[in-house]
């Protein structure tokens, strides 16, 4: 099954790219969601559909794959985005197929129960991404694609160190992850060990400072927003830090949870400062999602298992408002073809539909009670306080200045008075409007059902840490 | 047998040379090359020994890569003379005998037999060509010279001609290290690499494509057996060198012959990390990966032109040839080590092989330059499909040439346990 689910839009994806009509992808993107959904839905808790094939078993490589609880909720979300980019997103065939394709690899990195695996599908997802922003990006995307690419290979490469070494010098008989954890490396190994990782995961979250490439690689890819959203569920840092990272090198990461806290800190009030003072969409967007990722690191990085929980469900949930907001910024786009937040102005009026999808996805980014930011940010403050009551006041100021800046936003765009109108949603926007308010209204009114999976796990990080409840 | 198949056609060719047609006579190469090959396929993982030729598992694995470099060139080259098919026929034996071989006599002479009709090929175009071929000459030269030396100095030291004889002491150590100067120039580490570039750029691309592909197996082949006792401290310094070296100096290339040599020369880097274990496989997958991604880029440039190629030439081939630009992205692909692509796994196996050795320095520099080669790697591979008005007139069959072996690189990376025990077992 999961197989068949990680197949699915690769196959469709490579279909499309071989110029195949882009309906079909987008019915593809909509069975990829049914499936994936009813994976979620009947997922029997604990590590459910594993299968285990051989890659390289002479070298301990093994096509290892299992959905457990926090896989199976990113599968829904990946399946959700990519759906709703599908349906909406006016963009020529191929470049559905890029979408579908980096799906795929996203899925199999979830999925991924060998290190190596989860390596390969890392760094193949780079591959459409990067065709994507060289095929469709804007006028400055040789520079914006060059910085992306060299900053996660400077992270990658070394992470491919650490994987060596982890399993060299902790003696495991295979990259399973078992098999790892089993075979902890400790001393100074580990210390190396997870700075190789930390590197590679820090860019990907992105921590600041090393979150320079993620405003270039919004601003110039196709304003469709169907690679953003793409790009924002590539943004699997912190998930990385929780599956990998932090159990298999748990002695560096006790050496270096100071500062890694104070980054993510650090990561979430700058966010939300420059966010205020974006003049375009996509930076406040980006600029918002660094601040948010600061956050749910920070969950991660408190090492008790709240903040795991939240900081994994901000992260699941803000694929899907971050996700939203930018293909909604395609929307808005591709009726007034500008993305300058003053250049908007007073869309509520000409356009109710669609101001009322906005209000939805800016309340939840927010962290609006109800609605899908807030379970998140509520379990990370309560995780994070435990560990640094300091930093994670800090940290949190910057969820009210998301509030300024987000709202800000809002009101600008589609309150004050202006002379430009816009068309209100028509034809498949309202399937996406439908489908996306009521996804955040279920993440945020029944968080317990959809982190009753990730229970287990957070309880189990915690406890390689030494800490738990 | 293969060595049989080698003599006979390159005897038999060089007489009928002077009677047949051109065309008739490549087809001919091409039959005596696919004959030594499939006489290598039926006598898979069964060794061979007459005296000092012995064919085993190391010679086996290195002349079927030499192999397919050379049957490679021979199909790409649009020679009106037929002095250079039977030249590369000639060196191919070399490169046959050079692997066979725990002899460092022999080693030497198979050196020779197969740098002789190299010398000659890289001298092909005049002109600038003429000039690398003199320097190539020159430096060979002092190569043979050195190995020769070193020969001397391990019969001194040891008492023996074979290679991997276990030995001690300053004269044995410096016996090695000649040694290792003599192989290193000829797949070249550096800093025995000055002869590269130019003679990648001033030589024609076919032939160009045989010393990146077939002339690194070979020598690496030897280098395997002399190295088998222990590897020279020295090493550690050439692959350090060679991997920076190569990797920082492309980065600034603009001409994507040459820019692929400075990439070959961090290649020879990264391939010699298998050293320290001398794990035969995990140097003979990289080779192969190696073979298959170089080649078809040169193959993808040869078809541009024979000569230069500024990258400029190449930009907006994607658009000209769709199938030739697709080629030379996923060869920059895999040479670069990207998964899902097989020289992804052609990286992580000597990358682990260095990683059991504990040489965690050399790793991490090479991880880093890695990062390093992404940037010109992605130079080439991507101006394919940038603005521009790239020409070529490609044969039919170059086209599903170059497709079959992107195909190929995919498929490796996906399922690479499919040739590594193929690998092992020869």
């Amino acid at each position: 099954m999961v197989i068949l689910a990680i197949l699915l839009p690769l196959l469709l994806g490579g279909l499309l790219l071989l110029g195949l009509p882009r309906t079909l992808g987008v019915w593809g993107a909509g069975l990829s969601f049914l499936l994936n959904l009813y994976l979620f839905l009947t997922h029997p808790g604990g590590m459910a559909h594993e299968v285990t094939l051989p890659l390289l078993p002479g070298f301990g490589v093994y096509w290892a794959f299992g959905l457990d609880g926090l896989a199976a909720l990113f599968f829904l979300t990946i399946g959700l985005t990519v759906f709703l980019g599908a349906l909406v997103a006016q963009v020529e065939g191929r470049f559905l197929g890029l979408a579908l394709l980096m799906s795929g690899l996203l899925l199999g990195l979830f999925a991924a129960r060998d290190l190596l695996v989860f390596y390969l599908f890392f760094e193949a997802a780079l591959i459409p991404a990067l065709l994507m922003l060289l095929f469709y990006g804007g006028e400055g995307r040789l520079k914006a694609l060059y910085t992306f690419l060299l900053f996660t290979l400077a992270g990658s490469l070394p992470m491919l160190a650490a994987i060596l070494a982890v399993k060299a010098l902790g003696g495991s008989p295979s990259f399973l992850l078992e098999d790892l954890l089993a075979h902890p490396v400790g001393g100074s190994v580990a210390f190396w060990v997870f700075l190789g990782f930390a590197l590679a995961f820090a860019i990907k979250t992105p921590l600041f400072p090393l979150h320079a490439w993620l405003p270039l690689f919004h601003q110039e890819n196709h304003p469709s927003g169907l690679a953003d959203a793409m790009g924002t569920l590539y943004k699997v840092g912190v998930f990385a830090f929780f599956r990998f990272a932090i159990p298999l090198a748990p002695g560096g990461f006790a050496e270096l949870q100071g500062l890694l806290l104070f980054l993510a800190a650090i990561s979430a009030l700058y966010g939300a400062w420059v966010a205020f003072s974006a003049k375009d969409f996509k930076t406040l967007l980006a600029y918002a999602g660094v601040s948010h990722m600061g956050v749910a690191a920070l969950g991660v990085f408190s090492g008790t298992p709240e903040g795991a929980m939240g900081g994994l469900y901000l992260l699941a949930a803000s694929g899907v408002y971050t996700g939203g907001l930018f293909l909604l910024a395609g929307r808005l786009y591709e009726r007034l073809h500008t993305l300058e937040i003053g250049r908007f102005r007073g869309l509520a009026e000409s356009a109710p539909g669609l101001s009322a999808l906005a209000l939805f996805l800016f309340l939840a980014m927010v962290g609006l009670p109800g609605l899908s930011g807030f379970p998140g940010e509520l379990m990370t403050l309560l995780g994070a306080y435990k560990a640094s009551p300091w930093l994670t006041a800090l940290a949190f100021l910057s969820v009210i200045a998301g509030a300024a800046y987000a709202l800000t936003a809002f009101q600008k765009v589609f309150w004050e008075e202006g002379p430009r109108g816009a068309e209100d949603l028509k034809g498949a926007e309202w399937p996406f409007a439908f489908l996306t308010v009521a996804a955040l209204v279920l993440m945020g009114v029944f968080p317990g059902f959809f982190v009753k999976g990730l229970e287990p796990l957070a309880e189990a990080f915690a406890k390689i840490l030494g800490g738990g409840a | 047998m293969t060595l049989m198949v080698l003599t006979v056609f390159s005897v038999a060719l060089t007489l009928l040379g002077f009677f047949v047609s051109v065309p008739l006579y490549k087809r001919l190469t091409i039959l005596g090359l696919s004959l030594a090959l499939l006489s290598l396929l039926l006598t898979w993982g069964r060794p061979f020994a007459l005296g000092p030729y012995q064919v085993d598992g190391i010679a086996q694995v290195f002349t079927l890569l030499a192999l397919l470099g050379a049957l490679w060139t021979v199909g790409l080259v649009r020679s009106r003379r037929f002095e250079f098919y039977l030249l590369v026929l000639y060196a191919a034996l070399g490169m046959h005998l050079l692997a066979s071989t725990q002899n460092l006599i022999l080693m030497l002479v198979a050196l020779e037999a197969l740098s002789l009709p190299l010398y000659a090929l890289a001298t092909w175009r005049k002109g600038e060509g003429l000039e690398a071929a003199l320097k190539y000459f020159l430096l060979g030269a002092l190569a043979a010279a050195f190995f020769l030396y070193g020969t001397a100095l391990h019969y001194g030291a040891t008492g023996s001609l074979l290679a991997g004889t276990p030995g001690e002491g300053p004269l044995y150590a410096l016996a090695l290290g000649l040694l290792l100067v003599g192989l290193g120039f000829k797949v070249a580490l550096a800093p025995f690499h000055f002869w590269t570039p130019d003679v990648y750029q001033g030589s024609p691309t076919p032939v160009v494509l045989f010393m990146a592909t077939g002339v690194k197996a070979a020598a690496f082949a030897a280098l395997l057996r002399v190295a088998a006792p222990g590897v020279p401290d020295a090493l550690t310094l050439l692959i350090a060198l060679s991997v920076i070296l190569g990797n920082l100096a492309a980065l600034g290339q603009q001409e994507a012959k040459r820019l692929l040599a400075y990439s070959s020369i961090a290649h020879a880097g990264y391939m010699a990390l298998a050293l320290y274990t001398g794990n035969a496989t995990a140097l003979g997958f990289y080779l192969l990966t190696y073979v298959l991604a170089t080649g078809l880029a040169f193959a993808v440039l040869s078809e541009v032109s024979p000569d230069r190629v500024p990258l400029e030439r190449i930009k907006g081939l994607f658009h000209r040839d769709p199938l030739l630009g697709l080629g030379l992205f996923v060869s920059s692909l895999s040479l670069l080590g990207l998964p899902p692509l097989a020289g992804f796994w052609g990286k992580y196996l000597v990358f682990s092989e260095a990683a059991k050795a504990g040489q965690w320095g050399l790793l991490v520099l090479a991880l880093l330059t890695s990062a390093v080669s992404a940037y010109y790697y992605l130079a080439l591979g991507l101006a394919v499909f940038q603005k521009g008005a790239a020409e070529a007139h490609p044969r039919p069959w170059a086209r599903s040439v170059a497709l079959g072996v992107a195909l190929l690189l995919i498929l490796l990376g996906l399922i690479p346990g499919a040739v590594l025990p193929a690998l092992a077992a020869g």
